[in-house]
């Protein structure tokens, strides 16, 4: 008996050992991929934002002007780009995005169509029945300007058609290596920020020829720019997350081998002492 | 002559940002100068040349398409690629000049694939001649 529970404890302990390989192996990599990731993430948030703030100021300070991008208009049909992983083992990373996305259109007549980046989202969202209108799945590790020009040319097109009415990003946003937000943020139509829009200059910024030439010459590029910032976010997020949790996986895996061996040691010592006892107990027979 | 902040930045992230005398780039209605206290301006760059002054010196560039914006305090240049003429790789713009080609040639009449081979010579042309230029 005692020694039917010894191999048992000893067969979970290499299992448990060669999990934690696994593990121990994957938070390498995504430490050092996260490293890379982080520091791309950080050199486009200065272009990103600036090119944001460019949007906001021609949409803000130019009154009385009016293109297809600023115009309200009744919201029957929404477009998603949501950008997941296109991996698991990433902690809440999948789950918290899907989440946020399934918030955000539960009390909506209609399903959103969807842009579907990184694999897992494009799994869900075809598996649940959505609209998938183009799925991209793998890009993330290593996305090219000319991915991100085609996706937003293909959200414009949609837009500009009257497809869709709005057009709403989902992406998780890089604050450290521990945190990470799932984010939702609006691309189309333009809203001047609340506050920003006060018409600074009035005096008169000239635009080069017409503030509507401008800023639809812009829009594209913006949301390229846009689609391209939060992928990148994205991916940094995605290495932040697997890293944490595979940490707390080899965590938790070398926790269970210390009890694991104290149990195996305890069964051994019972072991031994129940033969001595019978050695004793033989001998006192004779 | 008076310097000016001017700031350029790339997705790939700051390519520069101090002080300059002169920037010279290409909207899309033209070539366009602006020196230091220049009007808040706005314009919508096309593929093609940036010069800019920096301590007397000029610099030349290869620009694909982005947004111009000269402020108060400061002057920003939002490109999808800034390329200074001396980082430019001149076999590999021949190679995407070449296959730019060839493209056109393969899809003609694919008009989304067209344009897009389009652009690439474009961008590819634009990159040989700056590079090209420094010499």
């Amino acid at each position: 008996m005692a020694s039917g529970n010894m191999k048992d404890i000893k067969r979970r302990v290499k299992s448990v050992e060669s999990t934690m390989q696994i593990t121990k192996a994957m938070e390498l990599v995504a430490s050092s991929k996260l490293r890379k990731a982080k520091q791309k993430a950080e050199d486009a948030r200065p272009f990103f934002e600036a090119q944001y703030e460019l949007m906001c100021k021609i949409a803000g300070e130019t009154e009385g002007f009016s293109t297809v991008f600023t115009r309200r208009r009744e919201i029957k049909n929404r477009l998603f780009i949501v950008v997941a992983g296109d991996r698991g083992m990433a902690g809440g990373y999948n789950t918290n995005i899907l989440k946020l996305v399934q918030q955000a259109h539960e009390n909506d007549k209609v399903k959103p169509k969807i842009i579907a980046i990184g694999k897992k989202a494009v799994e869900y969202y075809k598996k649940h029945g959505y609209d998938v209108v183009a799925e991209y799945p793998g890009l993330a590790e290593n996305i090219k300007t000319a991915d991100a020009a085609d996706i937003s040319m293909l959200a414009i097109d949609m837009f500009t058609r009257g497809e869709v009415d709005e057009i709403q990003i989902f992406y998780t946003q890089f604050i450290s290596a521990l945190t990470q937000t799932a984010t939702q943020m609006g691309i189309v139509p333009v809203n001047p920020p609340v506050g920003t829009a006060v018409p600074v200059s009035k005096a008169g910024t000239t635009y080069d020829p017409s503030p509507e030439a401008v800023f639809n010459r812009v829009i594209p590029k913006l949301v390229a720019s846009i689609v391209m910032c939060a992928v990148i976010e994205s991916y940094a997020s995605e290495q932040g997350a697997r890293r944490t949790a595979m940490e707390n996986a080899t965590d938790n895996a070398e926790e269970m081998i210390g009890t694991l061996s104290l149990l195996y040691n305890r069964a051994r010592q019972e072991k031994i002492t129940n033969e001595l006892n019978e050695i004793v107990s033989g001998a006192n027979a004779l | 002559m008076t310097p000016f902040r001017l700031r350029i930045l790339t997705p790939e992230g700051v390519k520069f940002d101090g002080d300059a005398e002169m920037i010279t780039v290409r909207t899309t209605v033209g070539d366009k100068g602006i020196l230091a206290r220049h009007e808040p301006y706005v314009a919508a760059l096309g593929i093609g040349q940036a010069k800019v002054r920096i301590n007397g010196e000029a610099k030349i560039a290869a620009v694909s398409s982005g947004s111009i914006e000269v402020g108060k305090e400061c002057t920003t240049l939002l490109a999808q690629s800034f390329e200074w003429a001396d980082e430019i790789d001149l076999k590999r713009a021949e190679r995407a000049q070449q296959l730019a080609e060839e493209n056109i040639q393969r899809y003609k009449n694919d008009e989304r694939k067209l344009d897009i081979a389009e652009y690439k010579l474009k961008r590819a042309i634009n990159r040989i001649n700056v590079a090209s230029l420094k010499k």
